[in-house]
């Protein structure tokens, strides 16, 4: 730069020189200087340009003449000015280049920014000669540099420029803090990809591109080791010294975004796989709530059968019996066989009925409270002769085993129904495993058919062929079977479930092709020790006699005919209604005093159990026997009957009537 | 702490350093243009005071790895080591600059060395004689050599600069034929000759301060 304008020196060829001079000018102040100054250091002479003496308040004829070189400082900010003297000190002793920016104190008093890019010329002894120089405003230029600072730091915006191919990218301070670089405006393209986490490409790329994609970085902190997340955008522009094109951007952290969008994402993966479980746990509610609405179908269905069908069979049972007594042993024999078949057979419709309702869960219970593991080993003999030689038994029972408050011929028929369904299951030989354990159910869901509690698991398992899951669904349904035809009545398992649910428990099946079947019934702890289980005392032949009055209710005649006659036989008094408002009003005569009311349960206008709540109010100790093929109405909780009221299952035989009649009359007839 | 903390050079005694070897290297393209034939400008446009450690990281930072330096040692009225740091893939553009176009890619690989150590001798010489001059006391330099690696193996040979805890980093612009090379000078030196240092500086300040003008 060889910039400085020459002494004024007047004479001839002024004219010439100040035409050379006011070009000079015009150029420096197309160039944005403020102006020119020349500083003749032997002579000790400053001179300035007239732009740069009028910005110093100087009178441009007097800086064209020569001031005293202190005039340079003149308006040099007082804060700039020793350092600024420090670097002309340096130009006089010999340096070459001065180039500096400092702020300058116009004469209106306003502050502008300035830079001075200065020479020093030597003279043929390499001696200090002439210090020349020119002055740029950079006000504008230092506020928006100013402004782009601020905005990079608040922002935590880095800058760089990089010209593929180059090794080194000029950089702004904050990018260098970002990636945790020691700051430096000049920074090694190397350096900075090396900041990068393995596998990441390059920050920095080497070969031209066109556009400046978008892009983010894991990098690993040189200065911490600390691993953060860094966005690069920017774009590319044409160099404009043609060496390519280049690429202008900014970095900046994104980690805690990205630690956001994590949690978020982790967040949401965690919110679909919860809705996914509620989904399915619903499924499964409404499952099983559909499958228990579907046995209750069943189970009412089967019920009301089961009751007309009693009903029948005890006119049936009640007529075939006394035809047969009528006949007494001189009748023919043919007709006695076939009395005797008639029966026989009906005695097995009974039975029929009976499982179906023990299905139905209204069969009388009388839970006693027993212990699972006594009671299995007890029918070890029965399970053995069932099962055959070629099925082993183990069984295995919890030494602490809570007891059960259930109704001990059930159980046993229902624990009999398991083993003999397990051994079909295996074709005759296998393992028959039955275990006993104590749970305590503390997460039993929305929709469990089971509540909260102690239970005593009961389970029963075979080796066999097991079943598939749609055969699971449908095992407890009443002549669901998989056996072949005349090999079972697909009632077993009904019964069980019947009985079981009845009992307060429940039971479930795991079983799969191939793998066998394991049935658990889970039975509701008892809060009474076990009592020992005395045999049902066999009871004789009832011998009624005298005077003892019933009342029979039953509004079906053909039944209560069936009824009266067979105690009127046994020598009782009997009274007959046809229906609860009858039998009241009988109840209520002071003559003949009632002893027992025998009544129906079902009936049109006020059922038997009603009529049973109004005649106790009147004499709370008569007792009463009820009649019924559908017990579930008159039986109050966990299948149980009151105080004093007993219940005779329809159908019922002339000599099961009898004897319950003369136990609850507590009474002997004559022998 | 570190020593760069035990002795801190103020802005304006940076300012000063910066124009002492501001004269040292304008002293040296005068001589390289009498070598040259062609326009040599050196300047130095700011200095940094920094542990070594630092000036390893930036060094590494800002050159990768593949750097070159002339050094030499020095010793007088205060010792220590400088260094004419380059980037390895400039320095034969720095050696095509000195000697001019017409010579050959083999005949500029074959003076490669010493160019690189003739023209780092100037540099680090005028730089070093200056500040000799100023106290007018003399200081005794070593046979300048090459030495190849990045930063840390610059800065971490440990010479006969003995505790070494600052580096004063400076950057250097070298303009030849129009062309722009930037490459570091890095000196080193020990705590007694920082010391002389700064009394240097400050008596440099003084009389800049108080110049009659």
């Amino acid at each position: 730069m060889n910039l400085q304008s020459s002494p004024r020196t007047g004479g001839a060829n002024g004219e010439p020189m100040r035409e050379l001079e006011d070009r000079l000018s015009l150029s420096l102040k197309a160039a944005g200087a403020v102006g020119s100054w020349s500083w003749d250091i032997p002579g000790r002479l400053l001179h300035l340009d007239a732009r740069l003496a009028r910005f110093q308040g100087i009178e441009p004829a007097e800086a064209a003449t020569g001031l005293p070189v202190a005039r340079f400082f003149t308006a040099i900010h007082a804060e700039d000015a020793p350092r600024i003297k420090v670097a002309v000190g340096g130009m006089l002793r010999g340096a070459e280049v001065f180039f500096k920016s400092y702020r300058m104190l116009a004469p209106d008093g306003s502050m502008r920014w300035v830079e001075a890019h200065g020479r020093c010329l030597f003279d043929e002894h390499d001696r200090p000669e002439r210090f020349t120089g020119v002055l740029v405003d950079i006000t504008a230029r230092q506020r928006i540099e100013e402004r782009l600072r601020i905005a990079q730091t608040a922002g935590g915006v880095g800058t760089f420029e990089f010209v593929p191919g180059l090794g080194t990218a000029s950089v702004s301070e904050q990018f260098c803090r970002l990636l945790g670089l020691e700051p430096a405006p000049v920074i090694a393209v190397a350096a900075v990809n090396a900041v990068l986490a393995a596998g990441e490409r390059p920050l920095l790329e080497g070969r031209p591109l066109r556009v400046l994609q978008d892009a983010e970085y894991r990098i690993v902190r040189p200065d911490t080791g600390e691993q953060r997340w860094i966005a690069r955008r920017g774009e590319v522009l044409p160099d404009s010294e043609g060496s390519g094109a280049r690429q202008i951007g900014v970095i900046f952290d994104i980690t805690d975004l990205k630690r956001t969008q994590h949690e978020l994402n982790e967040l949401n993966r965690n919110l679909e796989t919860r809705v996914e479980q509620e989904i399915q746990s619903r499924q499964q509610i409404e499952e099983r709530l559909r499958q228990s609405q579907k046995m209750e179908a069943i189970g009412q269905l089967t019920g009301g059968i089961a009751h007309d069908f009693n009903n029948l069979l005890t006119v049936i049972i009640g007529n075939v019996d006394m035809a047969r007594r009528r006949l007494g042993g001189g009748g023919d024999e043919r007709v006695e066989r076939a009395l005797a078949n008639a029966l026989k057979s009906s005695e097995r419709a009974a039975a029929l009925t009976q499982r179906l309702l023990a299905f139905s869960r209204r069969q009388p219970l009388e839970p006693t409270s027993v212990n699972v593991g006594r009671l299995v080993g007890g029918m070890f003999d029965l399970l053995n002769r069932s099962l055959g030689e070629q099925i082993e038994i183990k069984t295995w029972f919890d030494p602490d085993l809570w007891s059960v408050e259930v109704d001990t011929n059930q159980l046993e028929s229902a624990i009999l129904n398991l083993a003999v369904n397990a051994r079909d299951a295996m074709g005759w030989q296998g393992l028959v495993t039955i275990r006993a354990e104590n749970r305590t159910v503390v997460d039993a869901g929305e929709g469990e058919d089971l509540g909260n509690g102690d239970y005593v698991v009961l389970s029963v398992a075979d080796t066999g062929q097991g079943m598939p899951a749609d055969v699971i669904g449908r095992a407890f349904e009443p002549f669901f079977t998989t056996k072949e035809v005349g090999k079972g009545t697909g009632l077993g398992l009904s019964m069980v479930f019947g009985f079981v649910r009845q009992s307060g428990g429940d039971v479930r099946i795991t079983s799969a092709p191939g793998q066998g079947t394991t049935v658990e019934l889970l039975l509701p702890r008892s809060g009474a020790p076990a009592m020992e289980s005395g045999n049902a005392e066999a009871q004789g032949a009832a011998r009624l006699a005298r005077s003892a009055t019933v009342l029979i209710v039953e509004d079906d005649a053909d039944v209560r005919t069936f009824a009266a006659e067979g105690l009127r036989e046994m020598g009782l008094n009997v009274v007959e209604a046809g229906s609860g408002e009858e039998a009241l009003a009988l109840l209520d005569r002071p003559e003949p005093a009632i002893d027992l009311l025998l009544t129906d349960v079902v009936m049109p206008g006020m059922t038997g159990r009603d009529l049973v709540d109004v005649a106790r109010q009147r004499r709370p100790d008569l007792p009463v026997l009820y009649m019924s093929g559908y017990p579930g109405e008159v039986m109050a909780e966990n299948g149980r009957l009151g105080p004093g009221v007993v219940l005779l299952s329809k159908p019922f035989t002339m000599q099961a009537l009898a004897a319950r009649v003369s136990e609850m009359l507590e009474w002997a007839g004559p022998g | 702490m570190s020593v760069a903390d035990t002795i801190e050079l103020s802005e304006l005694e940076q300012d000063a350093l910066t124009e002492v070897v501001n004269i040292g290297v304008s002293r040296a393209a005068l001589a390289l243009r009498k070598m040259v034939g062609e326009h040599v400008l050196l300047s130095v446009p700011s200095v940094e005071v920094l542990s070594r450690q630092r000036a390893a990281t930036l060094l590494v930072q800002q050159g990768g790895d593949e750097l070159v330096a002339i050094k030499q040692s020095f010793t007088g009225a205060f010792s220590g080591g400088a260094m004419l740091i380059f980037p390895q893939s400039r320095s034969l553009e720095l050696v095509r600059a000195v000697t001019g176009p017409e010579m050959s890619h083999e005949e500029i690989v074959e003076i490669e060395q010493e160019a690189l150590t003739e023209t780092g001798n100037v540099i680090l010489n005028s730089c070093l004689a200056t500040m000799a001059n100023m106290l007018k006391q003399p200081l005794t330099m070593s046979i300048p050599h090459i030495i190849k690696g990045d930063g840390s193996d610059l800065l971490t040979q440990v010479g006969e600069e003995g505790d070494v805890g600052l580096v004063l980093f400076l950057y250097i612009t070298f303009t030849v034929r129009e062309r722009d090379l930037r490459g570091y000078i890095a000196m080193m030196m020990n705590m007694s000759s920082l010391l002389a240092l700064k009394q240097l500086l400050g008596a440099f300040i003084d009389e800049t301060m108080g110049e009659e003008l």
